[in-house]
């Protein structure tokens, strides 16, 4: 029966997420894909802002930690002159798909070949619970105390749709972290990611839903079967993009 | 080998930056320093190096981020409004202690300003290049040749400090061309590379990190760090030419484009049997102050502050270290109207013959 | 010995390479030129004006407001900039484009109807060179030869017949800056 032990990618010290945070175990899906990949050494995890930024204390290995929203723009520095590194950025909502759309949206459309993971938790958690881009409709946060309405704050933002729509990303996907499936699927759709990384294929997107019992003021258990109700219809997880599925049709 | 050419300024710093061992660059298009991107853009991959043009400048600047956090030389460059945007990037780049070149080819400001050259980003350079309190060494070329020299060796600084350096000149200096002599190109290899960049780990044992946050203990260590190295920078790094000062009843102060037509005019002065000089920053930060404070206020009557932008940044700067033992005045053109040789001659001519300027 | 020239017309003219392949030529004759344009927002069509210093000595100042010699293409340029020309300086203009050129008494003058010869010579995109050889001729400020030379190395990968015509072009300029 294999052991199950803390992941090589990890410090050996609490995380710093609170209880029932689905971060926990994407970070852990990740550090265990470099691990079997064998790429510990040859990772850099290119650090965002908001709670993704608590990897600077929990990530045991190589990492740049950026500015808010930038991390694809750092990241393209960095492949462009060490293109042999496996190169990830790590994003939540607000990085990826508000004060970083610029960014995301430009170093996909020019393939850079490192990989974007998204952490999709729909609020704003490190500074409180406030509204994310990706705030579904009706759902209440800090700066949408009656519920996000559309009429003044738009709908939320499919990143996977958008960059799907590009020529150059070569693979896009979304998972949903909720279900013992959904993780293995992610867990698979990171590996792949990496793989077509490090041979070079270009860019990859990776989408993970995930939640906030802090921020959502639920239960973490009650946190997944919401995600189930509301997050997972709208957010459609599947693949979005995979050029190497046409390659081998 | 290095050789002559006439080129102008915006490329000759772009060769000298590739020669200096710049192999990455990244930067968005602004009047009036397109000439370093474009130039770059075919450079570059031909000595192994990458040139991306950026979404914006705030991109641009993180790219260079990120390229020299793995320890490659890299730069970016703008003008007025573009390192606005740059601003938060290059605060980043201060806190996590990566060296990079930013170019400012200044123009007329505030807001969009005008294209035309300006001299009006002296505050923002010297004073607060982004959030935080931090500085970057500013040097203030007054030709393409100076700038070949700085921006050859701008990498040298920025390494030894772990600090961005800024290269501030303005849209004339970009767009003139003269004669320049190119320096060899520096040979650099992965020894070379700064022992904590974050290149493979090749089986080092340290985990490789590089960030812009930090625990407040570490944080207020790190700014007390800085404070040092600042006042190291005034004692050791100050770059300043002093023309004709050591008489001089008269003196003006001035850099870049500014210096050299107020150069003319003291050399035409002085054929006329005035004693003016000129003090030249050259790094206007750290800011030549002992220049300044040290001038026998005897036999010097008044201080002119000459600049091609209204109103004079550089006056606080000058006026500390006057102490009010003189009088300082200021004359300038702004907003994109250049100075001339006749105007600066006319004005300082004003001041020596106790005109009421 | 310090001599600065203006050159302004419409973009298009030529002005801005004329004021680069003067430059050019002072520095290959071992002399010292600085070249500063004034560059505006328009790509095509708007106004042209390059300031083109040279001497025996390193270059001081590039921007004198007054200069020894101005070269204009154009009525607007000349409105502009007239009164810039030092006294007993040289005023060369376009009499195609310029009509009127009487403002300046204290000057030398030259007018010349570059658009047209440059016209019969067959291609009025050579204006310019007839323009900088009259400069020439009339000042002697560089070297026939070396002048001769920067254009060669300026068109040597143009079309068969570019060079020879802005050659022609600048024969003439020369011999009747001569005169």
């Amino acid at each position: 029966m294999p052991e199950y032990k803390r992941s090589n990618m990890l410090a050996d010290k609490p995380s710093g997420y609170c209880p029932g945070c689905l971060h926990s175990l994407a970070t852990r899906l990740i550090s265990d894909v470099i691990t079997e990949l064998g790429q510990e050494d040859n990772s850099l995890n290119v650090i965002s802002v908001g709670c993704s930024a608590l990897n600077i204390l929990y990530w045991s290995g190589d990492f740049l930690s950026v500015a808010h929203g930038r991390a694809p723009a750092a990241a393209t520095g960095i492949k462009r002159t060490n293109p042999e590194r496996l190169v990830f950025a790590y994003q939540g909502d607000g990085d990826c798909a508000a004060i970083g759309l610029a960014e995301i949206m430009s170093a996909a459309n020019r393939g850079e070949n490192f990989t974007v993971i998204f952490a999709n938790n729909q609020t704003y958690g490190m500074t409180g619970g406030q509204m994310a881009p990706t705030t579904l409709i009706g759902q209440k946060t800090t700066t949408t105390v009656y519920g996000r309405d559309p009429a003044t704050t738009g709908y939320p933002m499919k990143m996977c749709e958008l960059i799907s729509q590009l020529e150059a990303p070569r693979f896009v996907a979304r998972y949903a972290l909720n279900s013992p499936k959904g993780v293995r699927e992610a867990r698979a759709g990171i590996k792949k990611a990496f793989e077509m990384q490090l041979a070079g294929e270009g860019f990859t997107f990776i989408e993970l839903l995930t939640n906030c019992p802090t921020n959502w003021k639920m239960s973490p258990l009650d946190t997944l079967e919401y995600m189930n109700t509301n997050t997972i219809p709208y957010f459609k997880p599947g693949v979005y993009k995979d050029v190497t599925a046409k390659e081998a049709e | 080998m290095s050789e002559k050419r006439f080129m102008k300024g915006n490329e000759a710093i772009a060769e000298a930056a590739v020669r200096g061992g710049c192999r990455f660059f990244a930067g968005y298009p602004i009047t009036p320093q397109n000439e370093i991107p474009e130039y770059l853009s075919w450079r570059l991959p031909e000595v192994g190096g990458s040139y991306v043009q950026g979404e914006s400048e705030i991109a641009s600047v993180n790219m260079v981020y990120g390229a020299a956090a793995m320890g490659t030389r890299a730069m970016t460059s703008s003008s007025g409004p573009g390192i606005s945007l740059k601003a938060e990037g290059i605060s980043y780049l201060a806190a996590a202690g990566l060296p990079a070149l930013i170019v400012n080819i200044s123009r007329g400001g505030p807001g969009l300003g005008s294209i035309q050259p300006a001299q009006s980003d002296y505050l923002q350079a010297t004073k607060a290049l982004g959030h935080g309190g931090f500085h970057a060494m500013v040097f203030a070329p007054n030709s393409a040749q100076e700038a070949v020299d700085i921006v050859y060796d701008a990498w040298e600084y920025a390494e030894r400090d772990r600090n961005p350096v800024l290269v501030l000149m303005d849209g004339c200096l970009g767009n003139i061309m003269e004669e320049v002599e190119l320096p060899p190109m520096k040979e650099l290899s992965d020894a070379d590379l700064p022992d904590w960049s974050l290149t493979r780990r090749n089986g080092r044992d340290w985990q490789g990190n590089i960030t812009p946050i930090y625990t407040e203990a570490i944080l207020e260590g790190l700014n007390a760090m800085a404070g040092e190295m600042y006042k190291v920078w005034e004692e050791d790094d100050v770059k300043v030419e002093e023309f004709m000062v050591d008489d001089a009843e008269y003196v003006i102060v001035a850099y870049g484009i500014a210096s050299r037509v107020s150069k003319e005019a003291v050399l035409t002065l002085r054929a006329e049997g005035y004693k003016v000089g000129l003090i030249r920053p050259i790094t206007v930060f750290p800011f030549p102050k002992k220049s300044i404070r040290n001038l026998d206020y005897d036999r010097v009557k008044a201080i002119i502050d000459v600049e091609m932008t209204i109103p004079a940044q550089m006056r606080e700067d000058i006026e500390l270290q006057v102490l009010d033992r003189c009088p300082v005045y200021e004359y300038g053109r702004s907003g994109g109207v250049l100075l001339d040789d006749e105007g600066v001659l006319e004005a300082v001519r004003d001041i020596v013959t106790g005109g009421t300027f | 010995m310090k001599t600065s020239f203006v050159f302004s017309g419409s973009g298009g003219q030529g002005i801005m390479s004329a004021g680069i392949t003067l430059a050019q030529a002072a520095i290959e004759m071992g002399k010292h030129a600085t070249y500063l344009p004034e560059y505006g927002p328009e790509q095509r069509g708007g106004s042209a004006k390059c300031t083109v210093v040279i001497s025996d000595e390193p270059i001081v100042s590039p921007l004198p407001k007054n200069c020894d010699n101005l070269i204009v293409m154009n009525e607007q340029a000349y409105a502009k900039f007239y009164e810039d020309v030092k006294a007993g300086g040289l005023l060369l203009a376009n009499s195609c484009r310029v009509k009127n050129a009487d403002e300046r008494d204290d000057v030398k003058k030259i007018l010349a109807p570059v658009d047209d010869i440059a016209l019969e010579l067959g291609n009025p995109k050579t204006a310019n060179i007839v323009l900088i050889g009259i400069l020439i001729g009339a000042t002697g400020i560089v070297d026939k030869e070396t002048f001769r030379q920067s254009l060669e190395e300026k068109f040597k990968d143009k079309k068969p017949g570019v060079l020879e015509m802005n050659l022609q072009a600048l024969e003439k300029g020369i011999a009747l800056g001569a005169e």
